[in-house]
């Protein structure tokens, strides 16, 4: 997951990387921590590049063409799991749902044998999302064809992380090089169980970028920020005003509720949403993001999420050439290992 | 049941002090004679044991068997085959089987099975608590009167004090020693590993090291007008090592065990989630590890224990956060001890040997049965190490039913070639 081996590749836009491997060694993207910036800017290469494609331009796959891709979510989502239907579609790939409601899931079987039982299908990828951090590695560990996490408890995200990057890279002009020196990156709100936060930061700081996590002390801890080798502050506006671009985190407060971590929406609105002052007093550059559902109100102020510096319907977009590129980068390891 | 001569080697007997080269005679399940140049009974087997350590049998006091309620996992007879490969003559079983050991029926049942099926000898410690709930004391007067060795919720900390100071109380009136597994239940609800720089990267519930403290400071002052022996399993952090130190200096008749995960790895062996590393108590961070083999070389520590516990690897296939809890160990602790301990300079063999021998015995009580030293006319319990054998931990070698062990693949150094227990050879290699 972390040590990526590098293979040339003939793709003219430049070497692309060999995406991480999994322990039956066939590539799959666990993670963003660890992973090179070389490999992170492969992948965003890419996705640009499929951004780019003229619309109805043919952008199917040899290595995914009509083979089936299965999205197996063991929890809610409905933007990731339709980010990833349509990127395999595009690629010519079948999208195959499994939900686990009304699935043998429901019944008692393990992740691993419901992830057996897909693969003995004949999926070409497999897109996994568990509210446990770990999951999509250890189906990764115990099938032969590609993993990709669409997000594992509250440690990563990954493709969140790329698509993030992605938008920042276009709002910025750094498409050419992926290159985030001398920006600084803020991620606002409940970075401590945010797996968006953990794929930011890694993606973010491997690009170059200075991140700092702002939040409550009990939800943005220096030792999370050292962790994930970032900086932390529990000042909102100091955050703020250094920040070319801000992400939002989702707070959820049933999660936090007797955590004791935060007194309520009113009071979190109070010190940390992002309201319309607030954003005047950034950089006149600097977007916001917010890596949705929105609780318009509490995290963010409705005329900030609708307004000129929102990049937030520009990150859905973005999700699916990313997802492509990082399905077609999987599919094309996977070829060259077979 | 024949005689047996072994001939020539280096006798470890911590508990006499003797280390010299010396020859032992076994006839009828006893030694009939320890010292220089004996000779054979007519008929012996005659065991070379040049260039060889030989020690008391081995005795591990903290092994999960699994039997009754989880033999997937790990029986009686799989689990003892486990600990003659790695040298033990001697196990005792946690009460965390389904059902608890929490009454004497449980208890004669492990004996049977032991009697019928065990490779060596299975002695039991029993549940405090009824169904090991934390609620209701057992009958701790009964159960050590049908045999239990210690009592212990393992598996669980006696979180409740007024329950605790009880148990304390009864524990101590009936001669055993109380086994506590130190982890505050609400510090750690959910915890999946170390917290710290890790956790924090992984995303995974941390579990403080102060959740292992509180409760061991909290039971060394209960049991100060108790007087209960007192001893923490697997001890897993530098802040308890400073409290079984202070307590000891205080001369409170507590002891403490270390687990050969604790002395070796660190919580970074959970990079990538690997399951085998998920462990109860946590792996820790290096200055843990440098502090609880400190603990063993000043003698805070005086107890060496597996905590072999099996898992099955559907059981392990489990995202992180789910997988069960723990590693087998009774195959690889000896060379992994030796690793961390004697190949690094903190201690000799002989101070090895005192803590896989007499010391256990002496926590056990089982010592009043002659086992953990070797003298004319104990039992013949007899472990034979050859300190310098270089072999590799595979997986295919196993003896345990389960193959949970973060250490597959490692080059090792030492291990048992001969174990005899009541004068029947169980292990030859």
């Amino acid at each position: 997951m972390t040590s990526i081996a590098r293979t040339p590749a003939p793709n003219p836009r430049g070497p692309d990387p060999q995406p991480p491997r999994n322990t039956r060694g066939v590539a799959g993207v666990l993670a963003l921590r660890g992973v090179d910036a070389a490999d992170i800017r492969a992948i965003l290469r890419r996705a640009a590049a499929y951004a780019d494609a003229a619309p109805g331009a043919d952008t199917t796959h040899p290595a995914l063409r009509r083979r089936p891709v299965a999205n197996l979510f063991f929890e809610d989502s409905t933007r990731t799991r339709l980010s990833f239907s349509i990127a395999a579609a595009r690629l010519g790939a079948a999208p195959l749902d499994l939900h686990a409601a009304g699935s043998s899931v429901s019944k008692g079987e393990t992740l691993i044998d419901t992830a057996r039982t897909v693969e003995a299908m004949g999926v070409a990828a497999m897109i996994v999302r568990h509210r446990c951090a770990g999951a999509a590695a250890a189906v990764a560990s115990r099938v032969a064809c590609p993993v990709i996490n669409a997000g594992d408890g509250r440690h990563e995200h990954p493709t969140q992380g790329l698509l993030d990057a992605l938008t920042f890279a276009q709002a910025h002009g750094r498409e050419d090089g992926f290159d985030f020196s001398g920006l600084t990156v803020a991620i606002v709100g409940d970075a401590l169980h945010s797996r968006v936060a953990r794929s930011d930061a890694a993606a973010f700081t491997a690009l170059g970028a200075r991140v700092v996590l702002a939040g409550p002390p009990a939800l943005a801890p220096p030792a999370l920020a050292r962790a994930l080798g970032c900086e932390s502050t529990h000042d909102l506006d100091e955050a703020l005003g250094a920040a070319d671009a801000v992400q939002m985190l989702r707070i959820q407060f049933e999660r936090l509720a007797d955590t004791g971590a935060i007194a309520g929406p009113e009071a979190y609105a109070r010190a940390w949403q992002l309201t319309p002052e607030r954003a005047a007093r950034m950089k006149r550059a600097a977007i916001v993001m917010h890596p949705g559902p929105m609780n318009r109100g509490v995290e963010i102020h409705p005329d900030v999420a609708d307004g000129p510096s929102s990049r937030v319907l520009r990150q859905v977009d973005n999700g699916v050439p990313v997802r492509m590129a990082t399905l077609a980068m999987c599919a094309e390891a996977a070829a060259d290992h077979a | 049941m024949g005689s047996i001569l072994i001939q020539g080697g280096r006798l470890i007997d911590p508990a006499s002090g003797r280390d010299e080269t010396a020859d032992i005679v076994i006839e009828g399940g006893r030694v009939v004679g320890v010292g220089p140049g004996l000779r054979a009974p007519d008929g012996a087997e005659v065991i070379d044991a040049r260039e060889k350590i030989v020690a008391p049998g081995l005795i591990d006091p903290h092994v999960h068997l699994r039997e009754p309620g989880h033999e997937h996992k790990e029986t009686i007879a799989s689990g003892t085959a486990a600990a003659v490969e790695g040298g033990f003559a001697t196990v005792c079983c946690m009460p965390n089987t389904s059902p608890a050991l929490d009454s004497p029926a449980a208890l004669a049942l492990v004996r049977e099975r032991a009697s019928k099926g065990g490779a060596c000898r299975v002695f039991a410690v029993c549940a405090a608590t009824v169904g090991r709930a934390g609620v209701s004391l057992t009958d701790i007067a009964a159960l050590a009167e049908a045999g239990a060795v210690g009592v212990s919720d393992d598996g669980d900390a006696l979180a409740s004090s007024a329950v605790m100071h009880r148990a304390l109380e009864q524990t101590r009136d009936a001669g055993l020693a109380f086994m506590q597994h130190c982890q505050d239940p609400e510090l750690t609800r959910a915890s999946a590993m170390h917290a710290g720089e890790v956790a924090l990267r992984l995303g995974l519930p941390g579990w403080p090291s102060v959740a292992e403290e509180l409760i061991i400071e909290r039971d060394v002052r209960l049991n100060r007008r108790i007087g209960c022996r007192y001893h923490v399993q697997h001890l897993s952090c530098a802040g308890s090592v400073e409290i079984v130190r202070r307590a000891r200096a205080e001369g409170q008749p507590v002891s403490a065990e270390a687990s050969p995960h604790h002395l070796l790895l660190t919580h970074e062996t959970c990079e990538g989630f690997d399951t085998n590393a998920k462990m109860n108590p946590p792996l820790r961070e290096q200055a843990d590890v440098d502090a609880v083999r400190q603990g063993v070389a000043d003698g805070t520590i005086t107890i060496l224990a597996t905590d072999h516990a099996p898992h099955t690897p559907e059981d392990k296939s489990a995202p992180f956060e789910q997988a069960p809890f723990g590693i087998i160990g009774l195959e690889t602790a000896l060379a992994l001890y030796a690793e961390a301990l004697v190949h690094s300079g903190l201690i000799g063999w002989p101070r090895l040997i005192e803590l896989m021998t007499i010391n256990p015995a002496r926590l056990c009580n089982l010592d009043a049965l002659g086992l953990g030293s070797l003298h004319e006319g104990g039992p013949a319990d007899v472990t034979i190490i050859d300190p310098d054998a270089r072999w590799t931990i595979d997986e295919g070698a196993i003896k345990s039913k389960s193959r949970n062990t973060p250490f597959l693949g490692r080059q090792a150094r030492g291990r048992a070639v001969g174990v005899i227990v009541a004068g029947e050879i169980r292990l030859r290699r």
